[in-house]
Parts: C-alpha cells; sequence; structure tokens
C-alpha cells in the first residue's frame, strides 16, 4: 500500500507539473459501483480494476456493490447524484441501454456522462456437446420440422443471455417455433442444458472454456482466431442489426461531469485497463478488453441504445 | 483422487493452509453469528483477500467461512433468537425456549454436535460418490424442483406453534413478500408502484432479521420492567452427554440424509433442508410432541441438515462446475480468477487441487467443534451486558449487516417496517417462521411452476408423469392430510364414545 500511495504521489505530481487538468482532483475516495452482488462477473471485473485504477488516478479507490433490479436500482440510484467525479458505475450494455428502454426506471440516454469502455465480448450460440446439432443449418432444419419443440434458455428476461438467443432466432425468422425458458441466473441454465431440457443458450466464449458445449455461431464481425471454423451469424443469414451482439460495459458518471474531471478519469482508465497487472487479470478470468475513450465510447454507446431498438421488439420486451 | 492426496496433503498442510483453514473458520464463525450478516455477505467479505492468495488457500478460505457462518448463524438464533441466516430460522424455535429454560449451553452443544456431523458426514459424501450424486442432480428438472418446493411449503403446517390458521397466514404474507419486484419469467415489475428501490423486491435478509430481532427488541422493550424476564444465562457450550442421544440417533441420520440431498440440487439451498428436516423431525421423532418448546431433537434437525447442505451444494459445484446457490458461485468465479475454468472436467483436471479443497472441507468441519468451544467461551462474557445495551448493540449490528449486503439505504426501510409489522403479528399470535418459508420457496415455487408450464405446454397434469415429481407431490399431500386424517379419527372415536 505504502508502494501504491508512493506512486501515486509521483503521478499526482507529474500531473500538476503539467497543469493540464483539474488542479484539486481527485482529494477523496473514488467509488467505483459493481450494480450486481459480490462475486458476480462485473464484481471481480471492478475488483481486478481497482488497484490499477487507483495507481493511475493517485487516489484510494473502492468498489462498493448495489444489486438488484437487473443492475437498474445501482444506475437509478447513481443518475440522481450530483457529478462530482468521484462515484461511477460499471455498467453492461443492458444495463445502459436496454433496461431503460423496456422499463419505467429514472434514466436513459442522457443520464450519464461515459468515461471510458473497458471490456468486450461477443456472444456465441451453442449446443451441449451431447445435441446432435453440427451446425446452425441443423437448427433450422429441426425447428421448422417440429415448431414448438425445440427450447433456448436465459439467464433471465432481458439479460444478454436472451437477447442472443433473441438475435439468433430473431434474425432466422423463427421466434414463433421455439419457446424460451428464463432462469435465475446462468448456472440453473446451464445445469438445464446439460440435463436436456433446454437446447440452446447463448453467453460469451468464456463458457466455451467447460468444454461440455459446442458453439453453432458467433455474433461478431469475423470469426474468432480462437474458433475459426464456427460461422458468424452473418454467414448463417442474420441481417444487419441483429448480427452483431457484443457483451460490452464501461464505467459512467452521471450526466453534466465537467470536462476537466473527465480527463483525468478518462486518463487514469486507460492507464489502468493497460496496466500489466490488468491485462494479466484480464487474461485470467477471460475477460476481452475493448477500451474506448470519453467521446468514442460516448457515440458508441448511443449507437447502441439505439440500435438495440430492433433486438428489444424482436424479443418482445 | 487417492493417487493424489500426496500432493493435495502438500498443498493444504503448510503454514498458509492451515492459517487459512483456522482463521477462515473462526471468521465465519463470527461473521455469522452477527445478525444481518448472513452465509453470503460473509464469504463477499473476505472475497476481495482470495485475489493475491493462491489457488488452494483462496478456495479454502472461502470454504472455512462459509461452513464456519452456517454454524455461526446456529449461536445467535439460540441465544437472541435471532437467525444470523435464513437457514437458522427453523434452529430458533427449539433453541431459543431451550435457552430461555436456561438450558443455552447445552442447546448450543446440540447445535454444535449436529453441525460437526452432519458437515463431516457431508464431506464425506462429496469425496465418494460426487459424480454419482451430480448424475442425480440433473435429473431435477424445473418440474421435480417444483415438487420439492411444494412438499417444502407443507412445513409451514408443522411450524405453525399455536394456531395452524395463523400460521397459514403468516405463510400467504410471506409469499405475497416474495411477489414484489422483477417477474421471473418476464421481466415486467410486479407491486412496484414505479419506485425503483422496490424493483429488486424484498430483501430477504432485511425481512427476516426485521421479523424475528427487531420484533425481539421491540417485544422486550413494551415488556414491563418488572415482567423482563433475564437474558439467557450462558456460560459456555455444554456438550450432550452420549447417553443423552439415545432415542435421537434416527432423527440425526435423517437430518443428515435430507441436508445432504436437498443440497446436491441445485436452487434450493439450505433454508429449505433446515425446515423440511425439522418438519419431518416433528413427524416422526420420539420427541416429537416437545417440538416448539425448546427440544433438543429440533434442533439437532435443523442444525444437522443445514450443515450438511454445505457438502452437497458443493458436489454439482465441483463434478459439473454448476453453481447450486450464490457461494457456490462466488468459488467458481474465484477458481476462474485463478486460471481454473469450472466445468465438467474440473476434477479430472485438477486432482491435487480439488484434493486439497476436499479435504480442507473435512478439516474446517473437524475445527467447528474445538472452535466453537472457544469462541464461545470468550463470546459468553459479551451476553452478560445489561438487557439495553444489548438490544441496542443487536439493533445496531442488524443495520450495519443489512446495509452492507446491498448498499441500499432502502433495505434499512424495509427492516424496520418489518420488524414493526413482526412486532404486532407476533403480539397476535402469528408465529413468524412460516413467513420465512413463503419468502424463501415462494419465488422458486412460482419459478418452477411456470417454466414446467412452459416445458408442457400450459399441461399441468403432465407434471404427474414425471415419477420424481409424482412421489413428492403425494408426499405433500399426505403430509398436508394426515393431521385432517387424525383430527377426524379422534373425533369420530369421541362421537362413538
Amino acid at each position: 500500500m505504502k508502494l501504491t500511495s508512493a506512486i501515486g504521489m509521483a503521478f499526482g505530481a507529474a500531473l500538476a507539473a503539467t497543469g493540464a487538468v483539474a488542479a484539486d482532483f481527485p482529494e477523496r475516495p473514488i467509488n467505483l459501483i459493481a450494480p450486481f452482488n459480490a462475486g458476480g462477473g462485473t464484481d471481480l471485473l471492478l475488483r481486478g480494476l481497482a488497484p490499477h485504477f487507483e495507481e493511475a488516478v493517485g487516489e484510494n479507490v473502492f468498489v462498493s456493490n448495489m444489486s438488484g433490479g437487473s443492475g437498474t436500482v445501482a444506475a437509478s440510484a447513481l443518475q440522481g447524484q450530483k457529478p462530482t467525479g468521484y462515484q461511477m458505475a460499471y455498467m453492461s450494455i443492458t444495463v445502459s441501454t436496454i433496461q431503460p428502454q423496456i422499463k419505467n426506471v429514472p434514466y436513459g440516454v442522457d443520464s450519464w456522462t461515459p468515461i471510458c469502455s473497458i471490456a468486450a465480448s461477443p456472444t456465441m450460440l451453442f449446443v451441449s456437446n451431447d445435441s446432435p446439432f453440427q451446425s446452425m443449418e441443423d437448427v433450422v432444419a429441426a425447428v421448422n420440422a417440429e415448431p414448438g419443440k425445440y427450447v433456448f434458455g436465459s439467464s433471465g428476461p432481458g439479460a444478454i443471455t436472451h437477447l442472443s438467443m433473441v438475435s439468433a432466432f430473431s434474425g432466422l425468422d423463427l421466434m414463433d417455433k421455439v419457446k424460451h425458458l428464463p432462469f435465475k441466473g446462468s448456472g440453473p441454465a446451464i445445469k438445464e442444458l446439460t440435463a436436456g431440457n433446454i437446447h440452446f443458450f447463448g453467453d460469451t466464449e468464456l463458457l466455451m472454456k467447460r468444454g461440455d458445449f459446442r458453439p453453432l455461431m458467433v455474433f461478431n464481425a469475423e470469426r474468432l482466431d480462437s474458433f475459426p471454423d464456427v460461422p458468424t451469424a452473418t454467414e448463417v443469414g442474420i441481417a444487419a442489426p441483429l448480427n452483431e451482439l457484443y457483451l460490452w460495459g464501461g464505467l459512467f458518471a452521471p450526466a453534466g461531469l465537467e470536462q476537466g474531471t473527465v480527463d483525468v478519469l478518462a486518463k487514469a482508465c486507460d492507464d489502468a485497463v493497460h496496466s500489466d497487472g490488468f491485462q494479466e487479470f484480464a487474461n485470467n478470468s477471460g475477460t476481452v478488453i475493448n477500451h474506448r475513450g470519453p467521446e468514442e465510447f460516448n457515440a458508441f454507446f448511443r449507437a447502441q441504445y439505439d440500435a438495440n431498438k430492433a433486438l428489444i421488439s424482436a424479443a418482445g420486451l | 483422487m487417492l493417487s493424489s492426496l500426496p500432493d493435495a496433503f502438500a498443498l493444504l498442510f503448510n503454514i498458509e493452509g492451515i492459517l487459512v483453514l483456522v482463521l477462515g473458520t473462526v471468521l465465519g464463525i463470527i461473521l455469522g453469528a452477527m445478525p444481518g450478516i448472513g452465509s453470503t455477505v460473509a464469504v463477499a467479505i473476505v472475497l476481495p483477500f482470495t485475489l493475491s492468495m493462491g489457488q488452494a488457500p483462496a478456495i479454502i478460505l472461502l470454504l472455512a467461512v462459509y461452513a464456519g457462518s452456517v454454524y455461526g448463524g446456529s449461536i445467535a438464533a439460540i441465544l437472541i433468537n435471532t437467525p444470523g441466516t435464513p437457514q437458522s430460522a427453523a434452529t430458533c424455535l427449539d433453541g431459543y425456549p431451550m435457552a430461555q429454560r436456561g438450558e443455552a449451553g447445552l442447546a448450543l452443544g446440540w447445535a454444535t454436535v449436529a453441525s460437526v456431523i452432519g458437515g463431516l458426514v457431508s464431506a464425506v459424501v462429496l469425496i465418494f460418490a460426487a459424480p454419482e450424486l451430480a448424475a442425480f442432480a440433473l435429473e431435477f428438472g424445473p418440474i421435480e424442483t417444483f415438487a420439492l418446493i411444494l412438499l417444502g411449503m407443507t412445513c409451514i403446517v408443522s411450524v405453525s406453534t399455536g394456531s395452524v390458521v395463523k400460521g397459514l397466514l403468516s405463510g400467504m404474507i410471506g409469499i405475497f413478500l416474495s411477489l414484489v419486484g422483477g417477474d421471473p419469467i418476464t421481466g415486467e415489475f410486479r407491486f412496484t408502484y414505479d419506485k425503483w428501490q422496490l424493483y429488486s423486491g424484498f430483501n430477504l435478509l432485511a425481512v427476516v432479521i426485521g421479523v424475528f430481532a427487531l420484533s425481539e427488541v421491540l417485544i422486550r422493550a413494551s415488556q414491563k420492567v418488572n415482567e423482563v424476564s433475564d437474558l439467557v444465562s450462558f456460560k459456555g457450550i455444554v456438550l450432550p452427554k452420549l447417553s443423552d442421544w439415545s432415542g435421537r440417533v434416527r432423527n440425526l441420520v435423517k437430518s443428515v440424509l435430507i441436508g445432504n440431498v436437498i443440497g446436491v440440487l441445485p436452487g434450493t439451498g439450505a433454508a429449505t433442508a433446515a425446515f423440511i428436516s425439522y418438519a419431518e423431525g416433528r413427524r416422526s421423532s420420539r420427541n416429537s410432541e416437545n417440538f416448539g418448546k425448546g427440544e433438543p431433537d429440533g434442533i439437532v434437525s435443523s442444525e444437522a441438515a443445514n450443515n450438511a447442505v454445505t457438502g452437497g451444494a458443493l458436489v454439482p459445484t465441483m463434478a459439473l462446475g454448476i453453481p447450486g446457490d450464490a457461494i457456490t458461485a462466488v468459488m467458481l468465479a474465484t477458481l476462474t480468477l485463478h486460471g481454473i475454468t469450472p466445468g465438467p472436467k474440473l476434477v479430472e483436471d485438477n486432482p491435487a487441487l480439488i484434493g486439497a479443497i476436499f479435504t480442507g472441507f473435512f478439516v474446517i468441519n473437524l475445527l467447528l467443534l474445538p472452535l466453537g468451544i472457544l469462541l464461545s467461551r470468550i463470546a459468553a462474557p459479551v451476553l452478560r451486558v445489561r438487557e439495553a445495551y444489548m438490544m441496542t448493540a443487536i439493533v445496531l449490528l442488524c443495520a450495519v449487516g443489512i446495509y452492507f449486503v446491498r448498499g441500499n439505504p432502502f433495505d434499512l426501510l424495509v427492516m424496520g417496517l418489518a420488524g414493526v409489522g413482526g412486532f404486532i403479528l407476533r403480539r397476535q399470535g402469528f408465529p413468524m417462521a412460516p413467513l420465512v418459508i413463503g419468502m424463501v420457496l415462494g419465488p422458486t415455487l412460482e419459478l418452477t411452476l411456470r417454466q414446467g408450464l412452459i416445458l408442457k405446454d400450459g399441461n399441468f397434469l403432465a407434471f404427474f408423469q414425471s415419477p420424481i415429481a409424482l412421489v413428492l407431490i403425494i408426499a405433500a399431500t399426505i403430509a398436508l392430510c394426515l393431521p385432517l386424517i387424525r383430527l377426524g379419527l379422534a373425533r369420530t372415536r369421541q362421537v362413538a364414545q
């Protein structure tokens, strides 16, 4: 800890020397909010990032959890706060772009000052290893032959696992012929995929490491290096905007944060994400780093907010 | 597995490993004993420390805190009628009356021995039968789980001390409270009145703490000074004598089995196991008429079952890489962070690590006995402070614990309201355990019922085609009807005379 603060002070001195930023930020600890429970993917990502963010920003950084309502409770609480830069939440595609468009929550596209994006992983459609389906052609033929027989699972309505399946089956015009079985979290859904009660599931590449699932399609612009034989959704015949779907997330502060503070935080985020320590953490945890600065992230976030309208109407949410 | 034991022991029995085992268990017991800090929170508290540890110590620390906190929950349940976790709510039912009788030490003794035996047996089962049991868990789909939860719901009748009608009403209140928040199938918000604070529903722990702990404080505060009974006298754990066990072993064995089996099934959990085991104990124990009045068998039923769940829950977690609850999910996430991907090949690919984890889990459960006795000696003087201070401390601890869980000040309001509501209901003779059952089991009952109906295209009769579900539904029906039939028979006899 001494080393961290020493580095912090040195960094602070360097910043002061350049004189390019708001001189008195930060002067107290910064809070990163995980809108989900401790121990979940988002929580662990933030806890992995926090020490490097701390080193980069030169002030203590702590992670707190405020869970509930698929992440909307934390986002709703944060949007009403004064934009000081001392509170930021890590929000995913669903918390920031899906939930506010399907639920009556007090925040929307204009409630935030995007700071930086951190991660983005393409989603995949997969089946159990002992499934008869070897390709998406098999799936399409089987679903058409027996409408109403096949079931896809999700970790909950409106979750990325749900949206990926909607992209797949809506994109292939099969939405009326398959059933959706929502679960509470990915764990029980994966169990039913193993047991054979559900036939399809969608999530990021990370789940593939388990070794008992077979990917059939990836919602990415091009094929993944790790799965060169798995076709993209476009190749399978799914048209834009349903052909690409990423589980992305980044740091958001409440709207109206002053530019000087944004610059300090964005610089710290950039340094933290590209630090050796965080790169190693990302490698271990299977996090696909995707860093964007404030302007770029803002444009991406707004584009996604609009693009996901198609997804929402296809899902019937 | 056996051939990797030397490597496993090397991973476990070094200075770091032993320190983690002992400190983790101590910390788990203390956190579990604090009202408002459940196992999930206890595990979350130590999670950041695991990030800088090796693979084996990291998981062992989480396991030690997990097992320790499940046991620790019984301490607060017995001594101050405050279940630290929902899974110790059934322990209150007999533990607290026993403590009020002046047998707090003995009540904790029963709880300790039952917990240790439940945990140890579950560790042995985990080590030797994980793959077979995991296959059994896969047989339990939504329909089978629904039937099991239905059986669990019938426990409301058994834990309704006093009036069964009031117990059922209390259970209904619990179920209603669980309905607030997002609909599990459509995601729409129910009963939230556009208040985002309600989007995630009522926090279970906040309600449990409110209706048990706060209402207890209010009840004591409302009594006239000369009516106030002394707080329980407690000088340390008194272990039950071997001869005390005569006639109770069958109940212990059954409770351990129930805990193990239910623990293996993902999505059911320790509270379900404790209540089902308690209800079964009340039905079949030789001392069943004493249940609810401070009967050791009641404590044994609850504590042996909820500690047996810990080993059971690790079965699908380790054998299939599928977490059964929030705590095992944290463990799998921790493994991932340490570069190990959980999955069906977890055991095969990491025999030494898994061997160390399983052995460590066994040792943790052994440690519960000496550490429990030691900690209770240290804690005993704390209970001798004046009642007013004690009650204030309980309220403060509850508030801190509840705020910590989700960082949501609204949960404090819920806890307060639940306290007042619980106080009013208890004054009118409503038992609180059914409310907890309703709130714990309600969401799973609803989710699995609707999942089953989606799978069977709305045909409820198809539920009976599953043999497992059929047996469980019949068992639930018998459990509900048996008291009625007995009552009917008694009346006929009366009429005949």
